[in-house]
């Protein structure tokens, strides 16, 4: 008997000794590499930058050293999301900081302007949130983490098409920002394409007020969904004009917008319930097995809970330590951009991304809708 | 109208003092000479000669002195209880407002009562030996009380032996853990387990006393005596109760007697009732009860109390945590368990016959058929014989089960084999694949049938029940699967189907053996190595269970997380509207119906296929059903 028992506790030990797979333990070189993290930490699209930054910084807790030892340095440039700034950032970054890589949590009109900058001096950079599909084509050192506007566009008015089965759309665009109104092009060719009805094609200006005419032009057309592919404070004005008509028609809004209206302009979110969006994250989503540590590690670190912005921060410096960790020499940019524009299936928070030679990244988007002031998950597309 | 005395002697202590001026300042003109107790006692009897009403205030040590010597000089006596005489006021019933209560201590209209005394000290309300399991707490004591007190008290409960002599030269011999002598028993728990036929004047004693046999039967009398109501009496499974003008207790070991709650002597213990002892002012309350009483009888209820071989076995240091059988249930059950882990020509016949019917239950994919195999199913009774057979050492009774159980399983698979080698069509219907994903749910049913199954076997009464259990775990059936598997030469097959009745085997096993436990068939588990053995496999068979188990419930997640994901495939939008997931050997076979509004090509399937590859598990087999949106 006390055999048979001693026995079982010998297998059992051997299981479970078996069982535990310690990572290798890295002892620090006492050398840092740069990494540069240029975003608006500031002005109206500070949301973007803080929660980029915070998501970064959780990546990096866990991730402080690279297999040979080296630590992480971030070197952190506000740009305000002026393109002028993020030139100049861009520049201090290259010269005088000597960074390896740099990180880009600004909109598509400031990274399209460092883009030619970044190509001359081959300098890595990888946009986190900037979606026009223009900041990587003809560009050999920007790549982009997120899905470009061609897939969101074009995923938007299937979307809307199939799942919401919404025949009349009116579409806003803002010619004075890229990323706006070459989304509303997008969404307005594929949803023509299948069968859709364009009511009306709305041009805001940065001077535009009378958003009521604009409003029952479009509610005579019997409009069931109102396409936004624009900023937080201009959403806010049509649904401010929305609810002086007391009319409530579907809206769908552009990557980050609901996360932009909830952590800047939360006292607004009863005006915005019910509507959509196209986004990168939800907490409600499945998580991949790194993405519930990232989640636990920023729950340790931060009182408030992640958002789209932090997680494609964290995915964006988990993603830049990896190339940067495949590399022989961790300062060689040639080789970060190459292994950057070479990431397959590569494990974020959400889901697998990757990233093509051509810079752009194949990831899932998912819809999200504003529910009782709280951000729902809708659908994952892959 | 009320009477009063005119004279009453009123007798104080230091504490009572006080109650002087009242007294003498009385409004019913009764004259009050007052003496202190400790002068009294230099002198008694020249101070009580004489005297007709007494008015006492004091101590309970105080009251019996002066109860004592109303016996002797047959004076009436008016009780003035201090504050903290709680169960003084409760027994005579006295109000406690103090003009109230000196109101009655000087009225002339006493009640006759009898006085108990054991080893000669009076005693009032009760006197307690050994270990009392709460008949002593107050009545009013609230639920969650009763359960704190009885849980601090189960711990170290013993049962010893007694000896009772009653008036009627009785000689009672039983083991108990204590017994409680009541007076008048108002005010306490043992008032609700007793009947209410005594008065202050029946001469009688009343004994309650306590034999709980095991642990379980302790909760057992504490959970009646929760719910107990003084208004309808039962027989308590645990309480002996016993009427009688005099007891006389001996007990194994010297016992500790508390009379009244002051240790004042011990066992042997002779009790006594002197009728119409004393004459005392009583409340209207008591006096309207008393009023009532009706012929006393002397009373001997004993039948629930351990007797003549019990005894025997009760000699252990602590009573058990479960339960003897009685020797009549015993005696019937081993006979039935010993039949049936016989072999016979009925077991063989009805093995076939239900494997038979169940393997072609299982060709049909028909419930109701393979109910009926599992009703006509032999197999329960030689396995739950075979878990006493384990649990009480018994090799004769092991050996001839496990024989039996393994002729049953041989026929099963052989029949269920044959039968496949004849039928030549190999599909995979729901029945049988119903048994071939066994998880720790299937062992949760084996172990709660198990039980059910002993315990429908020790009671004749309920034996017919025995059928529901027997669908319940469902024996033959999978043993039928996996003798499919053996016809078809597919390991796999087998070897799920069988690991699904290994499950049952051992989980019938396992908690049969634990029920009859509990039942009290066996004082302890005897054959430790067998059941060693068992829960070693009990604990091997966990492991492909529970991961068995995780697979299912990530299966369930992923079908219900499958139905929020969409995918772009060359511009075409799809939407999963259901998924099914399910274990295709060592794959998952994922089916989907997924709703599109333009016709899919070889490409777009490609592509698909691709992207679901990329994003979850690569060993996935896809199968699509494609719908059209209009």
């Amino acid at each position: 008997m006390k055999k048979l028992i001693r026995f079982t506790i010998f297998i059992g030990a051997i299981v479970l000794f078996c069982g535990c797979d310690q990572p290798p333990v890295i002892e620090s070189s006492g050398k840092n590499i740069k990494i540069g993290v240029i975003g608006p930490f500031s002005g109206s699209n500070m949301a973007k930058g803080n929660s980029g930054l915070e998501g970064i910084k959780t990546a990096m807790a866990m991730h402080p050293l690279l297999r040979n030892g080296d630590g992480v340095e971030l070197v952190v440039e506000d740009d305000k999301n002026e393109p002028e700034l993020t030139l100049y950032a861009l520049k201090k970054l290259i010269e005088k900081d000597g960074v390896a890589g740099i990180i880009i949590l600004s909109d598509s009109g400031p990274v399209l302007k460092i883009g030619p900058l970044a190509d001359i001096h081959r300098m890595p950079v990888l946009a986190a949130l900037a979606t026009h599909p223009d900041t990587t084509n003809q560009r050999d050192f920007v790549s982009q983490l997120c899905f470009d506007d061609n897939f969101q566009g074009t995923v938007a008015a299937l979307f809307v098409m199939d799942e919401l089965i919404i025949e009349k759309v009116a579409i806003f665009s803002n010619p004075e920002n890229a990323y706006s109104s070459f989304l509303a092009a997008r969404f307005a060719n594929k949803f023509k394409s299948i069968g859709g009805e364009i009511t009306e094609s709305i041009v805001l200006r940065n001077d535009t007020t009378d958003y009521s005419s604009i409003l029952s032009s479009i509610h005579r057309k019997k409009t069931e969904l109102l396409y936004l592919p624009l900023g937080a404070e201009e959403v806010l004005q049509i649904a401010k004009a929305l609810e002086e008509m007391d009319w409530k028609p579907e809206m769908l809004g552009s990557d980050g917008l609901l996360t932009t209206m909830l952590t800047q302009y939360k006292e607004y979110s009863g005006l915005l319930e019910g509507m959509l969006s196209t986004d990168f994250f939800n907490r409600r989503m499945p998580l991949t097995s790194f993405g519930k540590k990232a989640l636990k590690k920023y729950r340790s670190l931060y009182d408030n809970p992640p958002n789209s912005y932090s997680v494609m921060g964290g995915e964006g410096y988990a993603l830049m330590f990896n190339a940067i960790d495949r590399c022989k020499d961790p300062n060689d940019r040639e080789c970060i951009n190459r292994m950057i524009r070479n990431t397959v299936d590569f494990t974020g928070i959400t889901g697998k991304i990757t990233i093509k030679p051509n810079g752009k990244a194949t990831r899932p988007l998912v819809v999200n809708v504003i529910k009782e002031g709280k951000l729902e998950f809708v659908v994952k597309v892959y | 109208m009320a009477n009063y005395v005119d004279i009453a002697l009123f007798i104080y202590t230091l504490e009572t003092k006080h109650l002087i001026e009242p007294l003498q300042e009385n409004s019913f003109g009764v004259k009050i000479t007052s003496v202190a107790f400790d002068v009294l006692m230099e002198d008694p009897e020249n101070e009580l000669e004489g005297i007709e009403h007494l008015v006492v205030s004091g101590s309970l040590n105080v009251i019996k002195e002066i109860l004592n010597f109303a016996m002797k000089y047959g004076f009436s006596v008016g009780i003035i209880p201090m504050n903290t005489q709680k169960d003084l006021i409760k027994c005579f019933a006295l109000p406690r407002n103090k003009n109230e209560v000196i109101d009655l201590a000087l009225r002339n209209s006493s009640q006759v009562m009898d006085i108990i005394l054991c080893n000669q000290h009076i005693m009032l309300f009760q006197a307690t030996l050994g270990r009392l399991p709460l008949m002593d707490s107050p009545s009013d004591i609230s639920k969650f009380n009763i359960v704190v007190k009885a849980l601090k008290r189960f711990v170290g409960l013993e049962l010893a032996l007694f000896d009772f002599t009653i008036a009627n030269q009785k000689k009672i011999r039983t083991a108990a853990c204590g017994c409680m002598i009541i007076q008048r028993h108002e005010g306490t728990l043992a008032s609700k387990l007793i009947s209410h036929d005594s008065s202050f004047t029946d001469g009688m004693i009343s004994m309650l006393v306590s034999a709980p046999r095991s642990i379980v039967e302790y909760f057992i009398f504490l959970s009646q005596a929760i719910r107990a109501r003084a208004d309808r009496k039962k027989d308590y499974s645990t309480i002996g109760y016993i009427k009688s003008p005099w007891i006389d207790i001996e007990s194994e070991k010297k016992l500790t007697v508390y009379v009244d709650g002051d240790n004042v002597t011990h066992t042997p213990l002779h009790c006594k009732a002197i009728k119409e002892a004393v004459r005392v002012n009583i409340g209207e309350g008591l006096r309207e009860k008393s009023g009532k009483s009706q012929p006393v009888i002397e009373r001997v209820n004993i039948d629930s109390l351990p007797r003549g071989k019990e005894l025997l076995r009760v000699k252990t240091k602590k009573i058990p945590f479960f339960s003897y059988a009685s020797e009549e249930r015993f005696r019937d059950l081993f006979a039935a368990l010993r039949i049936d882990a016989r072999i016979n020509a009925t077991y063989l016949m009805l093995m076939l016959l239900s494997t038979l019917l169940a393997t072609v239950g299982l060709y049909l994919d028909s419930s109701s058929v393979i109910i009926g195999a599992m009703l006509l199913a032999p197999l329960m009774a030689p396995i739950v014989s075979l878990a006493m057979g384990m649990l009480r050492q018994d090799e004769d009774l092991s050996k001839s089960s496990i024989k039996k159980i393994i002729i049953g399983i041989a026929i099963a698979l052989m029949t269920a084999a044959l039968i496949t080698l004849i039928y030549p069509y190999e599909s995979i219907t729901s029945e049988m694949a119903g048994r071939l994903h066994p998880s720790l749910l299937d062992l949760s049913v084996a172990i709660i049938s198990g039980v059910a199954a002993a315990y429908t076997k020790s009671y004749k009464e309920i034996i017919q029940s025995l059928a529901g259990v027997a669908i319940a775990v469902a024996l033959v059936p999978p043993l039928a699967v996996a003798g499919i598997g053996i016809g078809r030469w597919d390991s796999h097959f087998f070897s799920e189907a069988f690991l699904l009745f290994g499950t049952n085997l051992i989980g019938i096993i396992l908690a049969a053996a634990f029920t009859f436990r509990v039942l009290g068939y066996s004082p302890a588990i005897k054959g430790k190595r067998s059941i060693a053995f068992v829960l070693i496999f009990f604990v091997l068979i966990s492991i492909p269970l529970s991961l068995s188990f995780k697979r299912i419930v990530e299966d369930r997640l992923h079908e219900k997380s499958w139905q929020e994901e969409r995918f772009l495939v060359n511009e075409k939008y799809l939407i999963v509207k259901k998924a099914q997931v399910q274990d295709f050997r060592d794959k998952k076979l994922v089916t989907m119906d997924i709703l599109t509004r333009e016709p899919l090509n070889r490409n777009d399937l490609t592509q698909f296929k691709k992207k679901v590859q990329t994003h979850f598990a690569r060993r996935l087999i896809i199968n699509i059903n494609v719908i059209y949106i209009p």
